[in-house]
């Protein structure tokens, strides 16, 4: 199949996908409510710690008050992409391995990783992805932030953020193959994940070399804060390419090993 | 009760059941927030050449990261969380045929792990507090508070979870709740770093008495009778979400139609 073909294909399935799942939304409107008070919860909590913290000191490790609202607003808008496409097709992962529903998947004349991740789509999370976009803006000038076509970078490195976030977290998953009880894993994940709430030159050299390689939390809001207020030096360019490309690779495998393992409902 | 020491029993059996699991869940939540906390520390004193934040000095800071993570470990449990689910699928229907209360069945049944936690940091920090020369009776009345307090935060827990007799989405209401509590209990920074407009937010919830208080008294912080007016503050908040509890499952019962989720 040309891959013109394929991707007007994958298209087509994903904008079913998008169909069923705003109908869906559209049944459930309390899903919305419930969404955006936790998360405006969330966003005051790491706003008053971060407020508490600056009540005490002008500075921290470089960043200013309001380049670390900028950085929270980026963190949330990158995490709302992860929310929005892939976040509850990761909540159902174990039970598609441990309840044998990948089956039904892998039947179908499609890539069934496709299919698993993007079978569920949280269009209410939109709202909190405006939110984080609403913080950005109201802090932009006051971090420092050039404006203009600069968000066309901060785009990019959005897209940067969610990609990290995705191969992370299918890293923390995928292990559901070798254990029944996946929770854990999802568990794990959501402890590191606190590492990606802090600027990462908060960190001292050990655990900053930690969440820039083997656990790259820092690249879900910190790294592409840094990139459009303060620049990237070009080894920090070549090395998020780097582990970005590992982590694929990583996940790849591990995969398509699970799947060699995977008994159906009896695994 | 010897259906509440068969739900205590099985509260044990099930963790031991997934030690692994366990152990590195307590490991992790343990580990992580500390690491956080010790983070901010150094990013403050280390790099803002800092040496002395509203009163605390870098090592003091350090000294209430440490000893905090020990209290943290027993004031947490989701089993609020298990409320709400049996009442939104509607098997909250197999307790109510059973002389069993559900509130403390649940409680029961998962408090048996949280109290394995609270005797390992007990053990543990008695061992520190002996080596360092802290005084440990002191970590034994924090202790006592910290308990008071994991008992407050399933309380307030269970009254929430029934909106779920209303409403599906009770789950979130929970989750806030923790939100709230991790940064208002002294879990994430000692709360006298409050500025000053900002203490009345966490001194009217009853949230520092699980982590903030029982840290200040072991630390010596707290004089006893501070300690004693925190233990009385804690029995006035058992008995008042105690009839809260009595209130709202009373309310929630009557609507409840066991059709599920």
């Amino acid at each position: 199949m040309s891959f013109w073909r394929a991707l007007k294909q994958y298209l087509s399935i994903y904008s079913v996908q998008l169909k069923n799942n705003w109908v869906r939304e559209a049944v459930y409107r309390t899903n919305f409510l419930t969404s955006v008070a936790v998360d405006m919860v969330w966003i005051g909590v790491e706003f008053t710690l971060f407020k508490v913290i600056y009540a005490n000191t002008p500075s921290l490790a470089g960043w200013t008050q309001d380049q670390v609202y900028f950085f929270l607003g980026v963190f949330f808008a990158s995490d709302a992409l992860f929310t929005i496409f892939f976040q509850k097709n990761f909540w159902n992962f174990s039970d598609l391995i441990n309840r044998g529903e990948l089956d039904i998947v892998l039947t179908k004349p499609v890539s069934p990783i496709f299919l698993a991740l993007t079978r569920w789509i949280n269009l209410t999370a939109g709202f909190n992805f405006l939110l984080g976009m609403g913080i950005i803006l109201k802090f932009s000038t006051a971090a420092g932030f050039a404006g203009g076509w600069a968000w066309l970078s901060l785009a990019f490195w959005l897209l940067v953020g969610l990609t990290t976030a995705l191969l992370l977290r299918f890293a923390f998953s995928v292990w559901i193959f070798w254990t029944e009880r996946g929770f854990i894993f999802s568990r794990l994940y959501y402890q590191f994940f606190s590492f990606a709430t802090k600027p990462d030159t908060l960190y001292p050299k050990a655990i900053r070399y930690l969440i820039l390689t083997a656990l790259p939390f820092a690249f879900i809001g910190s790294i592409p804060a840094r990139a459009v207020i303060h620049g990237l030096s070009q080894g920090e360019m070549v090395l998020i390419g780097i582990v970005l490309i590992v982590f694929f690779v990583l996940d790849r495998t591990l995969w398509f090993a699970g799947l060699r393992r995977y008994q159906s409902a009896s695994s | 009760m010897s259906w509440r020491l068969a739900a205590l029993k099985n509260g044990f059996q099930e963790d031991a059941a997934y030690r692994v699991e366990f152990f590195l869940s307590i490991f992790s939540s343990a580990l992580v927030p500390a690491a956080i906390q010790l983070i901010l520390w150094y990013a403050l004193f280390q790099l803002g050449n800092q040496s002395e934040v509203s009163g605390w000095s870098y090592a003091e800071l350090i000294q209430y990261t440490l000893v905090s993570t020990l209290f943290t470990q027993v004031r947490g449990g989701d089993h609020d969380f298990d409320l709400q689910e049996m009442i939104r699928t509607g098997s909250l229907s197999n307790y109510l045929l059973r002389p069993v209360g559900p509130v403390e069945f649940v409680y029961l049944r998962g408090v048996g792990g949280r109290l394995f936690i609270a005797t390992i940091c007990l053990c543990l920090g008695t061992l520190a507090f002996a080596a360092l020369g802290f005084s440990i009776p002191r970590l034994w009345g924090g202790m006592l508070l910290a308990v008071a307090g994991n008992v407050i935060h399933y309380q307030i827990g269970s009254v929430l979870a029934t909106t779920a007799f209303v409403w599906e989405e009770a789950f979130s209401v929970l989750m806030v709740k923790n939100m709230l509590v991790q940064l208002l209990s002294g879990e994430l920074l000692p709360l006298n770093l409050f500025p000053e407009s900002m203490q009345w937010i966490w001194k009217s919830t009853p949230f520092y008495l699980y982590v903030y208080g029982p840290t200040q008294y072991a630390l010596g912080n707290w004089s006893h009778q501070e300690f004693i007016h925190g233990l009385g503050l804690a029995a006035a908040w058992m008995i008042g979400c105690t009839f809260l509890i009595r209130l709202s499952w009373g309310w929630g019962i009557r609507r409840y139609s066991s059709l599920g989720g």
